[in-house]
């Protein structure tokens, strides 16, 4: 009872006017003024039973652009959740509801997410990074298991058929989410609770049917039904960590780091076009400089300038301001570059 | 005397009208319009409602709106609703009701107790799935019946999936550079009133904007990269096939193969039956590298019923000169503008009712540095030297201008026309291949057009038109010398 007042007065009054998201990659809101974010969200580690809305995804053989077909090595899908709506209310309370699946999937304390994997470090000036999934912030406290916890007269709505979720709208600025399983309609709204890794649950049906949440006991009721979820300590998250820990540069760690940064976006190493020139047989080669009549020799210092200052030079046939500029530390550059000039060995 | 007396004085006003030098500042003007502070200016997608205001959706999920103040710097921004992942269309249903198709679903965000902001997302059209990657953002545009067309995008190979998928997982779909791993990736959808889709049509890469044009034709662009060997504007059509392979593992009527992308890589000719081409190829280097949203110019501007093209990783806009042969489209493109103070990263374009300014949404969809943001340009009234339509003939183009050409202009030897042929495939783009020159004679010409007649036109081909700058003799520097031509179908009827 006491720490909900507490947080009341941290919240920071916000104008109607202000963006809720900026580039901060730390977005939070309040209970006052909850912040609804859509986007790609973190799989803290579901079990597989609760996404029987979803299908799988398997792995795919490696496919080469230059070539136009597979090459030895496989693609594995990663964790992840493609259409869930995260809520934020500041450091009390977070949660994923998922709206192909219609229910709640997990819920943390303590911070929200960390947006970095998706919106790009904000000092690189760079919008996008190699990995599209936020990390979480916080102590998780409870996940989704089994069927569906939504129960009518003791039977998970998962055996009544498909849900299908309708939308959401916004009561004093905190969702309430709508979906319907054939023609029974529900609402969930997950609220902070005063208990310590707990949340509310306020569940309401259009069926005259008990209404129960699996594994909370709660007093018999009809249409609406609000309890406690009470949860513990079950990870704890620090957000998106990148530290590469390269002391020694060598061309292995520079092929891990031209795939983390993106450089394979734009890169082939084959020889074929891309957004931009390839960089096999690159180094110790002759390359035509826009605006210059002789041929530059992609030595160490070319490839150098060519990471840290792209506009230095402009590639004949690319644009410029197209290849941001990386600044990165000075065995990651080095690692790049043996990485870069071991593509001109012969096979 | 009389009618000498009038045609004096016709010469007299036509002088007046004209005997000054226009210059591009005297016709555009282009300003920077400032955004919200704070926010990250990445404009997925922009549209005007019917009393004038603008809205903005931001990429990372605010809607803005604000009515345009004539001081770029003085809009008067207001945060109208949040909680959008990826929204990159944008359809303003009423000022308190808008529809946007974001990565999972189509969106209508209603502000229902009149408060200023949105209160009720309730989702209005879906159907398609969404892997987990990036890449896989939707437009839309009005089918003029309350319902939709959406372009929904594929997934690039510079991404993953998740390992639990929105909608069915196709492993023939997600082989591939960009590919179409769950349902409708690759298609243009149609939704009608209700939000009930159909798909429509199939083979794109990533069409960043689809429009339909005040005639009700269809329009789509795409992007330069595997199976779009340079930049495309396509003419759609229900049930035809646009190129990109992966989108028809989604297709029951394509029963030649369980894997299109492998079948097609080794069939070229048949893949070029089965395809319909575009109805312009623009080189991505000298006209469009990337195809945002095409717009028809509206009454109220010079151009007025050509259409627009903004460049999505150039800072510039195409304009396309489009023409109906024989039931077969096809036409010219050159810049509308290039340069001169337009950011890059365009892909949303919106015309005011008047007609005389244009809106401009600007983000980087993949990897560049930051190009984004919100722009205006202003067609102050004055009309540039510059092409005003290419038109093809029997056996040539005839070429028109905004003003009186040179004489300089009308010497053949000055006229260079070569034309080459594209086969889109597998690889990021394709080579110009059977390049050609050709020769080209005066047939007639006047006081602002020449018709050219060229040796060995043919269709199939891309054929550049190019001519040395100049002046008109009212002093008005040339503002394009360059256009392009993509010859489909040539005319076997005389044309007027
Ligand atoms: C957004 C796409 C993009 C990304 C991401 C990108 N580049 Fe580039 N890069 C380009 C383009 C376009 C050019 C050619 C224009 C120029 O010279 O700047 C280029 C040029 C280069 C060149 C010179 C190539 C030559 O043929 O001379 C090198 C080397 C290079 N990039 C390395 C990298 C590395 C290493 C990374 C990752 C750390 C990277 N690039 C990330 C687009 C990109």
């Amino acid at each position: 009872m006491r720490k909900l007042p507490i947080l009341l007065c941290l919240a920071l009054p916000l104008f109607a006017d202000e963006p809720r998201l900026t580039f901060d990659n730390r977005p939070m809101g309040s209970i006052a003024k909850p912040l609804v974010l859509r986007s790609y969200l973190p799989d803290p580690g579901l079990e597989d039973s609760v996404f029987s809305q979803h299908d799988h995804a398997r792995k795919v053989s490696k496919y080469n652009p230059g070539l136009g077909s597979d090459v030895p090595g496989e693609i594995q899908p990663v964790p992840g959740l493609a259409a869930a709506i995260g809520v934020n209310f500041g450091p009390s309370l977070s949660y994923v509801f998922d709206t192909t699946e219609c229910r709640l999937l997990y819920t943390w304390q303590g911070g929200f997410v960390d947006m970095t994997p998706y919106w790009g470090d904000p000092d690189k000036g760079s919008r996008v990074s190699f990995d599209y999934v936020p990390r979480l912030v916080g102590t998780l406290f409870w996940q989704a298991s089994g069927p569906d916890p939504i129960e009518l007269d003791g039977k998970s709505i998962q055996q009544l058929g498909p849900r299908v979720f309708t939308g959401y709208r916004l009561e004093n600025d905190t969702p309430i989410f709508e979906f319907a399983t054939g023609s029974t309609r529900f609402t969930l709204s997950i609220t902070p609770s005063n208990k310590p890794l707990s949340c509310d649950l306020t569940l309401t049906s259009s069926s005259a049917a008990a209404l129960s949440w699996r594994g909370i006991d709660s007093p018999p009721a009809t249409g609406k039904l609000t309890v406690t979820l009470v949860g513990s300590d079950l990870s704890k998250f620090q957000g998106y960590q990148r530290d590469n820990k390269i002391t020694t540069a060598s061309a292995a760690a520079g092929e891990t780091l031209f795939n983390q940064y993106g450089c394979a976006a734009c890169h082939s190493i084959d020889g074929s076009k891309s957004h931009g020139p390839s960089v096999g047989k690159l180094a110790g080669h002759p390359v035509e400089i826009e605006g210059l009549d002789q041929p530059v020799l992609a030595d160490r210092a070319y490839l150098l300038e060519s990471i840290k200052a792209p506009n230095a030079k402009i590639v004949k046939g690319y644009p410029p301001n197209y290849m941001p500029p990386f600044g990165l530390p000075e065995a990651e550059y080095d690692s790049l570059i043996l990485y870069i000039q071991s593509l001109d060995k012969p096979e | 005397m009389t009618s000498l007396f009038l045609k004096l004085g016709v010469i007299g006003i036509l002088a007046t009208q004209t005997l000054y030098a226009v210059k591009f500042n005297d016709c555009y003007r282009i300003e920077d319009i400032k955004l919200p502070a704070g926010a990250p200016p990445e404009v997925g997608a922009i549209d005007i409602a019917s009393d004038g205001t603008l809205f903005i959706v931001l990429r990372r999920g605010d809607v803005f709106r604000a009515k345009p103040t004539r001081d770029p710097a003085a809009f008067d921004w207001q945060l109208f609703a949040s909680g959008f992942d990826n929204g990159c269309g944008l359809d303003i249903v009423s000022p308190t009701k808008i529809r946007i198709t974001q990565m999972a679903e189509m969106t209508e965000a209603e502000d229902s107790d009149g408060d200023g902001s949105a209160d009720r997302f309730t989702r209005f059209a879906h159907g398609w799935g969404l892997s987990g990657n990036y890449h896989e953002t939707n437009a839309l545009t009005r089918d003029g019946k309350g319902g939709y067309f959406i372009a929904v995008g594929t997934a690039s190979f510079s991404g993953p999936t998740f390992k639990h998928t929105l909608g069915t997982f196709s492993d023939a779909g997600r082989r591939g550079r960009n590919y179409s791993a769950v349902k409708w990736k690759g298609w243009v959808l149609h939704s009608d009133a209700h939000g009930k889709i159909t798909p429509w049509a199939s083979g794109f890469r990533m069409a960043n904007g689809i429009y339909q044009d005040p005639r009700g034709e269809l329009w789509a662009g795409d992007n330069q990269g595997d199976w779009k060997a340079i930049t495309p504007l396509y003419h759609v059509e229900k049930g035809k096939f646009y190129g990109h392979p992966n989108s028809l593992v989604w297709d029951p009527a394509f029963t030649k193969s369980k894997d299109p992308l492998a079948y097609y890589r080794s069939r070229l000719d048949e893949y070029n039956r089965d395809r319909t081409p575009p109805a312009v190829e623009m080189p991505h280097m000298e006209i469009n590298r990337s195809a945002g949203e095409p717009m028809e110019i509206p009454i109220g501007s010079h151009f007025a019923g050509q259409m627009i093209l903004p460049d999505n990783n150039g800072e510039r806009v195409t304009r396309l000169m489009l023409e109906e042969i024989e039931g077969v489209w096809q036409g010219a493109c050159t810049h509308l503008i290039d340069g001169r103070g337009l950011r890059s990263g365009n892909h949303r374009a919106r015309f005011t009712a008047d007609g005389k300014q244009l809106f401009l949404g600007q983000t980087v969809r993949g990897w560049g540095i930051p190009a984004e943001g919100l722009q205006r340009v202003t067609f102050l009234g004055p009309v540039p030297f510059d092409i005003d339509r290419i038109r093809i003939t029997r056996d040539g183009f005839k070429v028109s201008f905004t003003h009186p050409i040179p004489d300089s202009l009308k010497d053949a030897q000055v006229w260079k026309l070569s034309s080459c042929t594209y086969q889109p495939k597998w690889t990021y783009g394709s080579e110009p291949e059977n390049h050609r020159e050709h020769a080209v004679r005066i047939a007639s010409s006047d006081e602002k057009s020449l018709t050219l007649k060229v040796d060995g036109l043919a269709s199939g081909r891309v054929f550049r038109i190019h001519f040395p700058k100049c002046d008109s003799p009212d002093g008005s520097p040339l503002q394009n010398n360059l256009a392009f031509y993509t010859v489909n179908r040539i005319p076997i009827t005389k044309p007027d």
